[in-house]
């Protein structure tokens, strides 16, 4: 083996490394978390569409829980990634629904009105 | 980070002696390809495709085309992963994200739509509530004006009524109002012109008749029963039309008045003493009111 191979050896041995030992992803968690929380005080509950991604954002949550606990950072955080999206698609919905509530409620209303008013 | 295959490629060719490097990259280019070409796109992409396209063709595109934008940025790098390295769990993972990303867009896109919708309906009922106010205050208006009308017709009437009372007898009967006028005021004997103090009278009469208003007045003339009939029944009918006449002049509609000579029919006294007698030389004037 001559230097140059030992040079690549160790270059290529420092990336797998640094990439195998990523970082805990505690931001990710944290947020993923918060996101959960905020979709459910904003009704998420509610809507039956938006209550199933705040369940798949929780069973990620977990999931990536136990990947961190396995030490697989990397696969962690991308979990994570999903769960977060999760989340905020909930909130989405969930904003989406009470919207169209309010405006067919306020619909309604004027043809209420209307109605009472043509008598 | 480095995507897994440029590191297994890096790793592979740090361990490579130059002489080999050639026939490795060469079998390295063919399970690339095969990889590539032959990779069936995850079901994760291909949803992410979907939602996409369907947000795409939703309100979003107007509406919410910032959070579509995000959405195409994430299909875009999902697709990217998937060209690059298959499909992958990266690729699978950011396919999910995308297709997220895709529906949120979707969503936000319709939660804009009906917040729209909710604007124009809030504003609908505020004009349509104004509409209301100002039509209720119109009808109220309206029903005041008739009330004020209504009573204002009935002063009138009662004082109509109230000044015939003082120059002859006024009496409701179920045929009218039957407004009852001396002989002996308005004719001298035998004679159908009327006397001037009976003009005055009449000139009272025709007043009260247009202030209050009717629909038809009948002007009866009766005699007592001396004479013969015929006579009777000719001077009554020239005496009713005189009457008559006369109150046409004085404003009474014409097409609503008649005249009607009832001879010495239906006494209202005793034709055998001269005040019974004064009593049936009468003018009668039924008034069939106004609806």
């Amino acid at each position: 083996m001559n230097v140059r191979t030992l040079v690549y050896w160790c270059i290529s041995g420092s990336t797998l490394l640094a990439c195998g030992g990523a970082p805990v992803p505690h931001d990710a968690l944290s947020a993923a978390q918060a996101d959960v929380k905020g979709a459910e005080v904003g009704g998420a509950g509610e809507n039956p569409k938006a209550a199933l991604h705040v369940k798949l954002a929780k069973d990620q949550i977990e999931i990536a829980q136990k990947q961190i606990a396995d030490g697989d950072n990397e696969e962690a955080a991308r979990t994570l990634d999903r769960a977060q999206a999760d989340a905020e698609l909930a909130l989405a919905l969930s904003k989406e629904a009470k919207a169209q509530g309010d405006a067919s409620e306020a619909s309604e209303q004027v043809g209420k009105l209307r109605k009472e008013m043509s008598k | 980070m480095m995507p897994r295959s440029t590191r297994f490629v890096s790793g592979c060719l740090s361990g490579l002696h130059a002489a080999r490097f050639g026939l490795v990259a060469a079998s390295l280019s063919v399970l690339l390809m095969a990889c590539g070409a032959a990779a069936v796109p995850p079901q994760e992409l291909v949803d992410a495709r979907a939602a996409f396209a369907e947000a795409a063709k939703g309100p979003a595109a107007d509406l919410a085309p910032a959070q579509l934008d995000t959405a195409k940025q994430s299909l875009d790098g999902a697709q990217r992963s998937f060209d690059e390295d298959g499909a992958s769990q990266t690729t699978k993972d950011l396919a999910y994200v995308a297709q997220r990303r895709a529906e949120i867009a979707a969503a936000e896109g319709g939660r804009e739509k009906a917040e729209r919708k909710r604007a124009a309906a809030d504003k609908d009922l505020k004009n349509t509530q104004a509409q209301g106010l100002e039509n209720y205050a119109k009808t109220k208006e309206a029903l005041a004006a008739e009330k004020t009308a209504r009573v204002e017709a009935e002063r009138k009437a009662a004082i109509a009524l109230a000044s015939l009372a003082e120059i002859a007898k006024v009496k409701e009967e179920s045929r009218g109002v039957v407004i009852t006028l001396s002989g002996s005021v308005l004719f001298a004997t035998g004679k159908s012109d009327l006397l001037p103090i009976a003009k005055e009278k009449l000139n009272q009469v025709a007043k009260a008749l247009t202030d209050q208003g009717f629909k038809a007045i009948v002007v009866q003339g009766y005699t007592d029963s001396v004479g013969s009939a015929t006579d009777n029944d000719a001077l009554s009918m020239r005496r009713a039309q005189s009457v008559r006449d006369y109150l046409v002049t004085r404003g009474v509609p014409s097409e609503k008045a008649t005249a009607e000579g009832k001879g010495a029919s239906s006494p209202v006294a005793d034709n055998k003493t001269p005040d019974g007698r004064a009593e049936n030389r009468r003018v009668e004037i039924v008034v069939t009111p106004e609806k």
